[in-house]
């Protein structure tokens, strides 16, 4: 998070120097660029897209430069006209911001030899979504003897004390708010039903955690017991012993989108793309999702297999149904909002 | 090694010295500064109407100014809890034997050598539901049900405490060490008791090492982003968390930079206050 803040201050700094020097920013050669997600992300991309790209486009450079995507979004917007990355990767709401911005460019559709296999909820002209990540309950199955099945779990009384949730700084406390309010008879428009449940299920709060991995964290320390979570998230923690367990609620396990685009401007427009292609292969997606990456895959060539097949759907067809996708165009428009109002009422 | 006067000022070398951290500074960060503020004029996020727009809202806004409120109050409670642990270690420094003195220093800086993201972690792990002060007063038959001491303003003023603990040591032992051990002995002869000699000698001749410490101190603890934000959690909102969400979350940029303006001169009139009752004390121990 320093290294957010410090970045945030050198974006600052060099929107200040662009102004100053206009002569700086001159085109330069350099490797394709991609903005990855750090973390697992990294490690899933270098160990398995890298080295497919490389294969498939004469080892043609490239280097990984993971950020936020917040950050990533900063850094194009400062050298809008030689942006120093080429391929952007996006959760649903920044997508949304770059795509406003005018920072990336339309997918070549008409070129693209996966796209069409792609479901069709991935097919984003602006920028397809090679991933999936899920979200749905996660719980101690030592401390949690029935499953949970639902949303409404949480507020059963004999988890007083031991529910978690994140702020909704985290695309993960956005979407499970609006999910919430769903439930409730509200929508993306409309979430005050929502935090009118938020409001009853305080005394079941045990934790307002500050990001998801702080979250997961949680378990771990036995500070919770149960919790909305990211599936990805949890089978990092599982592999490591502690004791959790995803399950897919009955109302629908949400779904974002993770979205990757070319860069408007990229001086390397043909190998972001072929990038993009090399992500959307049914060979990548299918190495993806077996352990220990256990990424939800978008082509619908790809045979479900392994965890994802037994908690979360074992093809295409279950995965559409099983799975619930968000309206993130109208959440941005009320985010802040929301973010204002969970600040002001949420103290436990 | 003789009593260096305390009246020589050590800012009367030449500045040419200085130049290269001056420059640094200026460029790294006086312009960063100036360009924050230029920001926070501007009354849309776009940044293309100017205005005091955000200076406003936040200024007649209750519950930005509770997070400022609560924030200032946490700084004062850490300093707080520092000085009062901190002052014994300091005074047993100076009395004990080399060995132990050696001892004590590396307890004082032993926090230092470790990463705050670690020592914060470390307080997750005590102060949890099934840690270690929990576990220890559960097996002791105490109490029955855990304690919540994880995401409360107690845990974050006792992890902060600890996280910052050095800034306050460090410089009371500089300061009692230039305390002339004889004045102490002067003040028993005279007839002071211990107590007296304490209050009358020792604490005025060792304010401004106090006011050093309490300022770095204060200002360290309120903008302890990763400790507040991992140990109060998500609900309990400090300035940084606030700018952090204005700024990364919701891309409101010249709200965020209204934010650190705000709370930069906020910090600096506390710190100011510091060091007006720091120049005050010298005048007090050099009489």
């Amino acid at each position: 998070m320093i290294l957010n803040r410090r970045s945030l201050m050198t974006t600052a700094l060099t929107l200040g120097a662009m102004k100053a020097f206009p002569g700086l920013s001159f085109a330069q050669a350099r490797p394709l660029v991609f903005a990855t997600f750090t973390g697992s992300w990294e490690e899933a991309h270098k160990a398995v897209l890298v080295p497919a790209f490389r294969k498939a486009n004469a080892d043609a450079a490239m280097v990984l430069d993971p950020m936020l995507s917040v950050d990533q979004i900063a850094k194009v917007n400062a050298a809008k006209a030689n942006p120093p990355i080429d391929v952007m990767l996006h959760d649903p709401g920044p997508a949304l911001v770059a795509i406003g911005q005018d920072l990336v460019e339309p997918y070549p559709v008409e070129k693209s030899a996966y796209y069409k296999d792609l479901i069709s909820e991935a097919q984003e002209p602006m920028g397809p979504a090679p991933f999936f990540q899920v979200v749905g309950l996660t719980y101690n199955p030592e401390a949690v003897k029935t499953p949970p099945t639902s949303w409404a779990d949480l507020w059963k009384p004999e988890f007083k004390g031991r529910v978690g949730i994140t702020n909704l700084n985290s695309t993960l406390g956005t979407g499970w708010l609006v999910e919430i309010a769903k439930m409730r008879g509200g929508s993306e428009a409309n979430v005050d039903p929502a935090f009118k449940a938020l409001e009853e299920l305080k005394p079941n709060l045990a934790a307002v955690a500050a990001n998801p991995g702080a979250l997961a964290t949680l378990f771990q320390q036995g500070q919770i017991d149960i919790s909305p979570g990211n599936f990805n998230a949890i089978q990092i923690l599982k592999a490591r012993g502690v004791p959790v367990e995803f399950v897919a609620p009955k109302e629908g396990a949400i779904a974002f989108k993770t979205t990757i685009h070319i860069v408007k401007n990229s001086p390397n427009r043909e190998l972001a793309f072929k990038l993009i292609e090399a992500a959307l292969t049914p060979e990548v997606q299918t190495t993806l999702m077996n352990p220990p990456y256990l990424i939800v895959p978008t082509n619908s060539k790809v045979t479900m297999g392994g965890e994802i097949a037994r908690v979360l759907a074992k093809d295409t067809a279950e995965l559409k149904q099983k799975f619930v996708f968000q309206d993130w165009k109208k959440i941005n428009e009320q985010r802040s909002a929301w973010i204002e109002r969970f600040n002001r009422e949420i103290k436990i | 090694m003789g009593a260096v006067p305390a009246s020589r000022d050590v800012t009367s070398y030449g500045m040419g010295l200085a130049a290269p951290l001056a420059l640094f500074f200026l460029l790294f960060f006086v312009a960063p500064l100036l360009q924050l503020f230029w920001l926070s004029l501007h009354n849309d996020t776009a940044g293309l109407h100017w205005g005091l727009g955000q200076y406003l809202h936040f200024l007649t806004d209750p519950f930005s100014l509770s997070v400022l409120g609560s924030t200032l109050l946490l700084g004062a409670e850490v300093t707080a809890v520092c000085l009062v642990l901190g002052f014994p270690i300091a005074w047993l420094y100076q009395r004990v034997g080399p060995k132990l003195q050696t001892i004590i220093i590396l307890i004082v800086l032993l926090p230092l050598l470790t990463s705050v993201v670690v020592r914060t972690f470390a307080w997750i792990v005590i102060l949890g539901r099934q840690g270690i002060i929990n576990a220890t007063l559960q097996s002791l038959g105490i109490i029955d049900t855990p304690l919540k001491l994880l995401y409360t303003q107690f845990g974050v003023v006792i992890a902060l405490a600890q996280v910052q603990m050095p800034l306050m040591t460090l410089p009371l032992i500089t300061a009692l060490g230039r305390i002339d051990p004889n004045l102490d002995d002067a003040s028993c002869s005279l007839g002071a008791g211990s107590w007296r000699t304490f209050f009358r000698i020792v604490l005025p001749l060792s304010l401004p090492g106090v006011i050093a410490g309490c300022t770095l101190t204060y200002a360290a603890a309120i903008t302890a982003f990763i400790t507040q934000s991992l140990v109060g959690g998500g609900q309990m909102l400090f300035m940084p968390m606030y700018l952090y969400q204005q700024a990364s979350t919701l891309q409101n940029w010249p709200f965020a930079a209204a934010i650190s303006i705000i709370f930069l001169l906020a910090v600096l009139a506390v710190v100011s206050v510091f060091t007006t009752l720091g120049r005050m004390s010298r005048g007090y121990g050099g009489a």
